[in-house]
């Protein structure tokens, strides 16, 4: 597996003071994967079915089934994307440390704000985060954990509507209440929780590069090959 | 007319032969999605029970609600309003007026308590802004509904609200289910309801003695079960991807799908696309119009019609979704530049400061 070297690497910093850390598990991994790509095509498909932006060429009869393909594209991505996520609340309790968070604790939030104070540059006491950084787990537990959550029980509303009378719409009927108040108001929620699906993936990308390139830790590849490069021994300060 | 005669008896006596008076129970079977095997229960129920009486209040409205009801084809409106129900008081439709009619609506009040059905169309307000044969409406729409059988509440002004509880709704105008405690309520709201839906509650109350099948809302299931989107004939051209881009373009002469110009047919619960208006003519859509929305709750806020938008939860704010979100878009990649940047620069300034303390500690 490919673990990048840097070659410009502090020079005090020789290679035997860095190890590889198995940090991202196998399933972590695939998870990772099927949700980016997941949601890159229920992006894309989504902002299509709100506001259809391209039509077939052949303006005649009503005899492709553009809108109709869109939304099957949709909507099987939707199942994979569901599955997806029920499995990472299971690996969320089955997989090693760093797949877990814990928001319930001081800690946490005053590493968050450490966190915070680091990516607003100021002086800071953030410690090194092997894994994620607090505020990457908030900004998960947030737009990912959240967001999809609200993605998912409005989706199925909608995608259950147009047959009230069935079993799997009696599931989900209760949506309304909780998400939105009426039809229209899932409709408007599931929408807008598109755009923020697109907010949390360009800053998340970007973040991802950013610790990658300031600490040379390989948190791009890792993403691949499951390991980072960290110093030996415990560090206090990584900034 | 005095309502003691069942209803077949007033049919036979209008004049209409029993041919007919079973066609009217079975298109009314048919109305009320009842099964055709089932239309014996209807003629069996119109040869039985007796005609309803019926007080019909105005209150805060615009009439659209009576425009729509007295143009219902199945049943006919003269049917309902000769045969089904007796019809004790409605402003417009009464021969008689002034001190008269109210003495007819007290005297009903009493000698059918419980018995008569309440409809009301308009929504009720606070007592000074409406007041009707000198009692404010609020007082009557109370005094009245305590003893009826059934309160229907035509029109999304009585449903929901309506048009007159738009923001900031000055007269602070309320649904009869706001004010209304202890009765059962059917909503039927449209703005006006569907004819046929209005006179196929009634039937259906009538037929078989007691409420239809209501949903949340309290609408009556059997005509607000489904979306206008699903049972719309322009569904094709949805499921196609073509759109009427603008109201004069090629796409709306040849009668695409009217989603881009905001098309409120899916999310509205109504019966337009199969029962249609004007005995089965058209409606809306069909006539190259997007549904406004008009049976939905809050429609009258939730505008402009003729654009797509999404309302912010919680409110009755909306947005274009999509300018909205590319904008926000936009203002995180300017974010994200200029962080990269500052970052970049902070990072020269270590580094530099980092050699230097180095070469110093060499030197
Ligand atoms: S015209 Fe409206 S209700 Fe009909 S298919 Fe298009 S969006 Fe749906």
């Amino acid at each position: 597996m490919a673990v990048p070297v840097n070659e410009k690497r502090n020079v005090s910093q020789s290679e035997d003071q860095l190890e590889k850390v198995y940090v991202w598990q196998l399933p972590v991994r695939i998870f990772h994967w099927i949700a980016a790509f997941s949601i890159l095509i229920l992006i894309i498909t989504g902002l299509y079915i709100a506001t259809p932006f391209f039509s077939p060429t052949v303006h005649t009869d009503a005899t492709s089934n553009e809108m109709g393909w869109v939304r099957n594209v949709h909507i099987f991505t939707a199942f994979i994307f569901t599955l997806n996520f029920i499995f990472r609340i299971y690996w969320f309790f089955a997989g090693n440390q760093y797949s877990r968070s814990k928001p319930f604790t001081k800690e946490f939030w005053l590493g968050t704000l450490e966190t915070i104070k680091y990516y607003l540059l100021m002086k800071n006491k953030k410690k090194h985060y092997i894994g994620h950084n607090p505020l990457a787990e908030l900004s998960y537990w947030i737009f990912f954990v959240i967001g999809s959550i609200i993605a998912i029980f409005t989706g199925f509303f909608l995608l259950f509507e147009p047959q009230p009378h069935t079993w799997l719409a009696a599931q989900f009927a209760w949506v309304p209440y909780i998400f939105g108040g009426d039809s229209f108001g899932v409709r408007s929620l599931h929408n807008l929780v598109t755009w923020s699906f697109v907010i949390f993936s360009i800053v998340h990308i970007y973040m991802a590069f950013r610790d990658d390139w300031l600490s040379k830790n390989g948190a791009i590849s890792s993403m691949f090959t499951g390991y980072k490069i960290e110093k030996k021994q415990e560090d206090k300060d990584d900034n | 007319m005095r309502p003691e005669k069942t209803i077949y008896e007033s049919a036979i006596e209008r004049g209409v032969s029993r041919r007919d008076f079973l066609k009217v129970c079975t298109a009314l079977a048919a109305t009320l999605g009842l099964d055709y095997s089932q239309s014996g229960k209807v003629v069996q129920a119109m040869e039985t029970n007796k005609r309803i009486p019926v007080i019909w209040l105005q209150l805060m409205d615009c009439t659209g609600c009576s425009e729509s009801f007295i143009r219902s084809s199945h049943p006919r409106t003269e049917n309902v309003l000769f045969d089904m129900i007796s019809l004790e008081y409605h402003e417009l439709l009464s021969a008689a007026a002034g001190h008269q009619i109210e003495e007819n609506r007290e005297r009903i009040m009493e000698q059918y308590k419980g018995e008569y059905i309440l409809v009301v169309e308009g929504n009720v307000t606070d007592d000074e802004f409406l007041t009707v044969a000198g009692h404010s409406a609020l007082e009557s729409l109370k005094e009245t509904a305590k003893h009826a059988k059934a309160v229907l509440a035509y029109g999304s002004c009585s449903a929901f609200g309506g048009l007159a509880a738009a923001k900031p709704n000055p007269t602070n105008a309320k649904a009869v289910s706001d004010v209304v405690r202890g009765v059962p309520i059917i909503n039927v709201p449209g703005c006006p309801p569907i004819a046929e839906v209005m006179t196929g509650v009634i039937a259906h109350v009538i037929t078989f003695g007691r409420l239809p099948e209501l949903d949340r809302q309290g609408r009556p299931k059997a005509f607000y079960k489904l979306r206008i989107h699903d049972k719309c004939n322009r569904r094709a051209y949805f499921d196609a991807g073509l759109f009427v881009e603008s109201f004069d373009d090629e796409g709306a002469k040849v009668g695409y799908c009217l989603y881009k110009v905001g098309c409120a047919g899916p999310t509205t619960y109504n019966a337009c696309a199969e029962m249609r208006w004007n005995g089965g003519v058209s409606y809306p859509i069909q006539s190259g119009n997007p549904c406004i929305g008009c049976s939905e709750k809050n429609f009258w806020d939730e505008g402009p019609f003729f654009t797509r938008r999404a309302k912010i939860p919680g409110t009755q704010t909306t947005i274009n979704p999509e300018k909205v979100g590319l904008y926000a878009t936009g203002a995180t990649a300017a974010g994200i530049a200029g962080h990269a940047a500052l970052t970049a620069m902070k990072k020269k300034k270590d580094e530099k400061a980092n050699s230097e303390k180095n070469s110093s500690q060499e030197g």
